[in-house]
């Protein structure tokens, strides 16, 4: 499912100049700079820029994910929105498969990360995000039937995801895709041995889209034992067994440069 | 007097020199910036003539920047600060006005264009407050006047300031590349 395919990669002056442009990046030089990747990058580089942009940039600096998202439709190059999707999807992934046996704070943050820049992108431009590239309610089904360690990924990944929808006209409340999800995320909340900072996670969902916790009408769909038999578990699959612990096959691990 | 030293801390920092001409202060700045990730940074100056010629002159090559010295007014500095602070550019050129150390999160790279003569002033520039100490790459301009600065500094602070390796290690100023260190040690620039 992951295509790890060689991606061609800019020679070294232009790799410098896109690094340029991205320490140097605001919203106040938006225009020239988008001129200025415009003119630096070819066609057959997009790909490259796609990646470069979500596994050195969106991943580990939330700081500028509103910035990022405007500098794309900035840039309007063909394709680029498209391929940095299926390059944030990829991640996504590839992260909800690693192995979660061991605690990795880091891996937790760069699912956050992309959690909040997949909502920007998507929801708060009132773009769905598709069942078929990653389900959020049966994901949040998947890690409580997993247990606490998963969950320590999922929820803070989802409620970042969600945060967006507080921008978008479709995906507020009361739209029922979100409220489902909210639901899930209000009866997970009411576990009594739930951790506390998953907890705060979803309260600070809810403060950030101004809602009372309360007004949630929480679901019955974790601890549904019928739930189980319609999903096609495939998000966090390969987490128990982790079969693949080798670092050589996790893309979203930064410091390695795209082949 | 209050010493302020003892809340500062280089723990986390990573420190590092290149050995450059006056002249090419600013060719070597270029190089920092198409070579590292910056999330933020902070280019000290040794003076508020300086910082305002260096502001000018790399604006002009295209960096985002603010600048803040000690001459502006309190309330105008406070105004510059707090939109750095919001991200509103990515660089702020300064002199010595940071008594607590640099507290910004963002913030993962900061350069001595001018290297200080007084360790206190490098501590200040360079030190981090927080608790924490959140991860973060220093790179001292050296010139050859500077070097008995620079090994004054290094003794008094008792820390190391090695020269710049040709490939820095992401893990040592990105958080989130930390992890990845044991894993494997090719990080690249």
């Amino acid at each position: 499912k992951i295509p790890e395919e060689k991606i061609p990669e800019p020679p070294e002056g232009v790799q410098d100049k896109i690094a340029f442009i991205f320490n140097n990046l605001s919203v106040s030089n938006m225009t020239p700079k988008s001129d200025e990747m415009r003119d630096a990058i070819k066609d057959e580089h997009t790909p490259w820029l796609s990646q470069y942009l979500v596994m050195k940039r969106v991943s580990i600096e939330p700081n500028f994910h509103l910035l990022y998202s405007n500098f794309l439709d900035c840039l309007k190059i063909s394709r680029l929105n498209e391929l940095v999707q299926e390059e944030v999807y990829r991640n996504i992934t590839v992260l909800l498969q690693s192995d979660k046996t061991v605690a990795n704070f880091s891996d937790r943050s760069l699912l956050k990360n992309l959690g909040h820049f997949l909502g920007i992108i998507s929801l708060a431009k009132n773009k769905p995000i598709l069942h078929d590239d990653i389900a959020l309610k049966p994901l949040l089904y998947e890690a409580y039937s997993k247990g606490a360690q998963e969950l320590l990924y999922v929820v803070p990944f989802v409620a970042k995801v969600l945060e967006s929808v507080g921008k978008s006209k479709v995906f507020k409340l009361p739209n029922p895709w979100t409220e489902a999800i909210m639901s899930v995320l209000v009866e997970l909340h009411m576990e009594p041995d739930l951790k506390l900072n998953l907890k705060f996670e979803v309260e600070v969902l809810c403060k950030n889209l101004q809602i009372d916790i309360s007004d949630i009408k929480p679901a019955h769909y974790l601890k549904d034992p019928e739930v189980k038999y319609t999903l096609d578990t495939q998000q966090l699959s390969t987490s128990s067994s982790s079969k693949d612990n080798g670092a050589s096959s996790k893309p979203s691990t930064p410091s390695e440069q795209p082949q | 007097e209050i010493n302020l030293m003892e809340e500062l801390t280089l723990k986390g920092v990573t420190q590092y020199y290149a050995y450059v001409e006056e002249k090419k202060k600013v060719h070597c700045l270029n190089t920092l910036f198409s070579k590292l990730q910056i999330n933020q940074s902070i280019i000290f100056c040794n003076s508020t003539h300086r910082v305002e010629l260096l502001a000018k002159k790399i604006t002009e090559l295209g960096y985002s920047c603010f600048y803040i010295h000690a001459k502006m007014k309190q309330e105008y500095r406070n105004r510059v600060f707090h939109d750095f602070r919001q991200g509103l550019c990515r660089n702020l050129v300064c002199s010595d006005l940071f008594t607590r150390g640099i507290d910004i999160q963002a913030v993962n790279v900061v350069i001595n264009f001018d290297f200080p003569k007084m360790p206190e002033t490098y501590l200040h520039r360079i030190g981090r407050s927080g608790r924490y100490g959140h991860l973060g790459l220093a790179i001292n301009l050296i010139t050859y006047d500077d070097r008995f600065s620079l090994a004054r500094i290094e003794e008094e602070l008792k820390t190391d300031i090695k020269p710049i390796p040709p490939v820095i290690d992401k893990c040592l100023y990105v958080a989130e590349y930390q992890q990845e260190a044991s894993k494997d040690n090719d990080g690249k620039v």
